[in-house]
């Protein structure tokens, strides 16, 4: 077995465009996240409807999109759609709209928890005094709820940003994307591949340690009442 | 560009039908290869996290965060390309494909086995040393049955998210179901039936697995004496009060 | 009722003292079945028990009482060492059993974990919130206490698990699973599991406080039966009827240390004021 010479001026000589490529990277999963928690939302006002029909349709599209795997909702968005029905997406578009329908399925469930995680009591008590109904989901409900949802959606996005590294493979010019082509050019596919990684997990543990922290601030000194 | 196309192109799709469903039985062959992998490397990590000598401890704790932190797209290309190259090993696509799965998956199974074994009330290990059963008598007799018992819908889920994430498999040539929709996408130029037929097969891999699961879960929290009499507890979580 | 006070027989072996080996090898003829020396126990910040002394005789029945928190329960984990004591020791059977842990080696440590299986087999202990295994029938856990420890075969101790059953009057319930189990029956198949061992002291930490009120009458004819039959026993409770009954002595702790302790008689006239201001709020 030869012995590998392992060097890091590969990666000096092309840090800035892997940092370009990390800033894609970055946009790419905050767009992401952004249609995520629209269309999160959207399914989890749908979910909790008083009508049955509205429930149904967002549980059948939650379902769907949590099964799918994202790869796949890539393709057929940036190829299949494209094609069939003539409209053109960019490769970043088409990332950032996979992303989000399948973040979006994600942040509905948390949404959902989130709300059914506070105890029924409280709304009871809040009509009880004479809140209207909405008031009382805005001023006493939601506030807990957020206490809830905040740290998941974060794991959320912390899955988004894993899930985004795909999207080098349709072209988008990512850190992996990057890597690749040096790769290709230097033959040092270790090196970079080595730091392709530890550049996310350092970034999906530093957000991870963040929303371990907010969550800790965010239940600072409030039991369950 | 376009032929004048049908809204959808069944025959295409009936034509490669073969061609899928092999890549769909890859798909789930790699998947549940490496999860079963996974649990048996996961629960090894977890009782390491749980010992008392500090380096097992640590070393665990690297271990998780490591697998949990990257993504799998990441790793895989490290494994497959990085690692061969510097070590100079060429490793075939499937095993490398389920291994690295395997690893991934360990991370997170790890920290769910860590929490159900966490999870078993403290009771149950005093009572246990109390009736002077060894530490490890306790962890086989008493503690582990009854974590499993919690373990078991996180688990299946690891395992769904493992059939998804077995599409990405396909960037280093496992012939999958992903990469044979590929194939059969670019040759018919049939991009759209192809990828919706792929979605659907994983969508019906997953929500079977998803009702096995429920069913295992079911099953186990249900105790039948030996008189035949059978009752349902209502949680998954196995209480001993009351 | 007690032992008769023979004539003190001390007979010092100091046999070999293995660095940190936690067992002293004197032998003391004594008549104390259990001795409690100078047993403290810290978690955290928090002292939960200080300096308590306590001597227990062959066939005597010890209550002890108090406020919550103040270590009654700690005090029961610490006999048996499934909470080891941080200071002191705990004499039984004649053996000295103190807490032990090496940071570095950990062979001394397996050596230190191998040897208490056999004081806490001969010390029984029931909880309050039970601690039956749910995941096996009554039979099972009574069973294996007695196959893993004893290392009997099954056979044998599925009989001794039918009798010790039999004898707390779930002879019907042996193949239950404790779901199906009212609280009063899961608490006597914890005593039958205790007991299958044929301990020398029971230890009973507040058994009854989980119980709905009617079936708290029924265990505690069990520990009276017990008593009859002479165990040794220590049973920490919130009944005070019960204790000022059964007790040959009654401990009363606060704060983690002993207040006082005496016969019925004389905790219950004690000139004491803290012991008079918990009765007089217990004994309204």
């Amino acid at each position: 077995m030869n012995t590998y010479q392992f060097s890091w001026t590969v990666i000096q000589n092309h840090l800035p465009e892997l940092i370009d490529g990390l800033i894609i990277t970055l946009e790419i999963s905050l767009v992401g996240m952004i249609w995520a928690i629209a269309f999160g939302l959207l399914l989890a006002m749908m979910r909790l409807s008083q009508y049955r029909i509205s429930r149904s349709i967002s549980y059948g599209v939650i379902q769907v999109f949590r099964s799918i795997p994202l790869f796949v909702l890539l393709f057929w968005i940036y190829y299949g759609l494209s094609l069939k029905f003539n409209i053109k997406f960019s490769d970043f578009q088409a990332g950032a709209i996979a992303l989000g329908i399948t973040g979006g399925a994600y942040m509905a469930e948390v949404f959902r928890g989130g709300l059914n995680a506070i105890d029924a009591g409280q709304q009871e008590a809040a009509l009880a005094i004479g809140l209207t109904r909405s008031t009382a989901t805005r001023l006493i409900v939601l506030p807990q709820a957020i206490r809830i949802i905040i740290p998941q959606a974060v794991n959320v996005y912390v899955g988004l940003l894993k899930g985004a590294t795909i999207v080098s493979v349709i072209g988008v010019a990512d850190m992996i994307y990057v890597a690749q082509y040096v790769s290709l050019q230097e033959f040092r596919p270790f090196e970079l591949y080595t730091f392709a990684g530890m550049v996310f997990i350092s970034l999906t543990l530093s957000i991870a340690g963040f929303a371990w922290l907010l969550e800790r601030k965010l239940s600072e000194g409030r039991s369950n009442v | 560009m376009s032929d004048s196309q049908p809204i959808f192109d069944y025959q295409a799709v009936w034509d490669s039908r073969v061609i899928l469903l092999k890549g769909f039985g890859i798909a789930m062959f790699s998947a549940t290869a490496a999860i079963i992998l996974a649990i048996i490397l996961g629960l090894g990590i977890a009782l390491m996290r749980l010992s008392r000598i500090k380096a097992f401890r640590s070393f665990a704790f690297l271990y998780t965060q490591l697998f949990r932190g990257v993504p799998l797209y990441v790793l895989i290309i490290w494994v497959y390309f990085g690692l061969a190259i510097a070590v100079d090993v060429n490793i075939p696509m499937i095993p490398a494909g389920i291994l690295t799965l395997a690893l991934l998956n360990s991370g997170y199974l790890s920290e769910t086995f860590r929490s159900g074994i966490l999870a078993v009330p403290n009771g149950q290990r005093e009572a246990g040393e109390g009736l002077g059963l060894s530490k490890r008598d306790v962890m086989r007799f008493v503690v582990l049955p009854q974590a499993f018992r919690i373990v078991i819908p996180p688990t299946g889920n690891q395992y769904v998210d493992a059939i998804k994430d077995s599409s990405i498999l396909s960037i280093i040539g496992v012939p999958e179901l992903m990469r044979m929709a590929q194939q059969q996408a670019n040759v018919l130029y049939r991009p759209f039936e192809f990828y919706t037929t792929a979605g659907i097969l994983y969508f019906i891999a997953v929500i079977f697995v998803s009702k096995l699961i429920g069913i295992a879960e079911k099953r186990t929290s249900t105790f039948v004496s030996k008189d035949g009499n059978s009752i349902e507890k209502n949680s998954a979580v196995v209480g001993v009060i009351h | 009722m007690f032992a008769e006070r023979t004539n003190k027989v001390r007979v010092n072996f100091d046999l070999h003292r293995e660095s940190g080996d936690l067992i002293s090898m004197s032998m003391t003829e004594n008549d104390y079945l259990l001795e409690v020396k100078n047993v403290s126990k810290i978690f955290g910040d928090h002292r939960v028990l200080s300096d308590i002394n306590l001597s227990i005789t062959k066939g005597e029945v010890v209550c002890i009482i108090g406020p919550s928190g103040s270590g009654k329960s700690t005090l029961l984990r610490c006999i048996n060492f499934i909470a080891p004591p941080d200071t002191g020791e705990i004499i039984f059977e004649g053996r000295t059993w103190r807490k032990f842990h090496s940071k570095y080696n950990i062979f001394a440590n397996n050596r230190y974990e191998k040897g208490l299986p056999s004081l806490r087999s001969d010390i029984g202990m029931v909880f309050q919130h039970f601690n039956v295994f749910p995941h096996m029938t009554a039979l099972e856990n009574v069973v294996i206490g007695l196959v893993r420890v004893r290392k009997m075969s099954k056979s044998a101790a599925r009989e001794i698990g039918c009798k010790q059953l039999q004898l707390v009057g779930l002879a019907d319930k042996i193949n239950q699973y404790p779901e199906k189990l009212s609280g009063g029956q899961k608490q006597r198949v914890a005593i039958a599991r205790a007991l299958a061992l044929n301990p020398k002291v029971m230890l009973f930490d507040e058994v009854t406080s989980s119980l709905d009120p009617e079936l708290v009458s029924g265990i505690l004819d069990e520990i009276r039966r017990l008593a009859g039959v002479g165990m040794t026993m220590i049973v920490v409770t919130h009944e005070m009827n019960f204790a000022f009954q059964v007790a040959h002595r009654i401990v009363f702790m606060d704060q983690g240390k002993i207040v006082e302790s005496g016969t019925p008689e004389q905790i219950k006239n004690t000139k004491e004021p803290r012991t008079q201001a918990f009765l007089s709020s217990i004994l309204t």
